[in-house]
């Protein structure tokens, strides 16, 4: 059964716990193991944080806006279909009016520098399947994608 | 999240409760370094056993406080890591940067 959420948030830290709770409980619904449950809400509260702090600036009065969808395993088959069309899981698309982050950004950093921050876009693509971010004129969008391991019989 | 600090014998133990995301986690950097860089304490602790989650800005303070304390000598210890924050430090490379302890006794059992 394909379904979505969508939740506007301000772009305020105190929102992050509220929003961990609720995608929990979404990747839970569609059948996501602990573990890959664990990594969504990683991912999905690293990129919000990274809004919060580099788009924003760390101004709270600022608006998020989440889209999470089911994405249907059912939907296409025919070669060259959407990776989203054809598997089963999880999509997280993260809109912003802040400040574009920069390649150099989104690239994340050197881990071996031991050094305080710059991890968030790192654990993002550690734990997710596919992570794109696109600056458009009118917003900034990231998205997310955790595909669903079925369990073989 | 709530953070209380208590001694046992020189070891000061920071045990800390809830999540550790970034709307919280200057709380626990200010804590940490009250300790390790005002109060030169020689050895501290981390109770991670009632933290659920922690993100990349509680990993931040953490290896803050870790750094500071080798600048002053003193010893930076964690213990009681759930699944998801030792998932954290594991994706960051940072595990093997901190010394981990199972649990309470064994961290002040170490020399």
């Amino acid at each position: 059964m394909a379904f979505s959420l969508k939740l506007e948030l301000p772009s305020h830290p105190q929102v992050l716990s509220v929003v961990r709770s609720a995608v929990q409980q979404f990747a839970i619904v569609v059948g996501f193991s602990e573990e890959d449950c664990r990594s969504i809400i990683l991912a999905v509260d690293e990129a919000l944080a990274n809004i919060i702090r580099h788009a924003y600036d760390n101004r709270y009065d600022q608006t998020i806006e989440l889209t999470c969808r089911r994405l249907g395993p059912d939907l296409g088959t025919d070669p060259g279909t959407p990776l989203e069309q054809v598997c089963d899981g999880l999509e997280f698309v993260i809109m912003d009016h802040g400040r574009p982050a920069t390649p150099e950004q989104m690239k994340g950093r050197d881990l071996d520098d031991v050094r305080p921050g710059g991890l968030g876009i790192h654990l993002m693509c550690q734990t997710m399947d596919q992570v794109s971010y696109e600056p458009r004129p009118e917003c900034n969008q990231l998205r997310l994608i955790k595909l669903l391991k079925r369990k073989t019989q | 999240m709530q953070i209380s600090t208590r001694q046992s014998g020189t070891s000061t133990i920071v045990d800390v409760v809830g999540d550790i995301d970034l709307y919280n986690s200057p709380e626990i950097r200010k804590v940490l370094l009250e300790n390790i860089r005002d109060k030169k304490v020689p050895r501290i602790i981390i109770n991670l056993k009632e933290v659920r989650y922690i993100d990349s800005s509680g990993v931040a303070s953490l290896v803050e406080g870790l750094k500071i304390s080798r600048n002053m000598s003193s010893r930076f210890m964690l213990y009681g890591l759930s699944p998801a924050a030792r998932e954290v430090l594991e994706l960051s490379r940072l595990i093997k940067v901190f010394e981990v302890f199972e649990d309470e006794a064994q961290a002040l059992a170490a020399k």
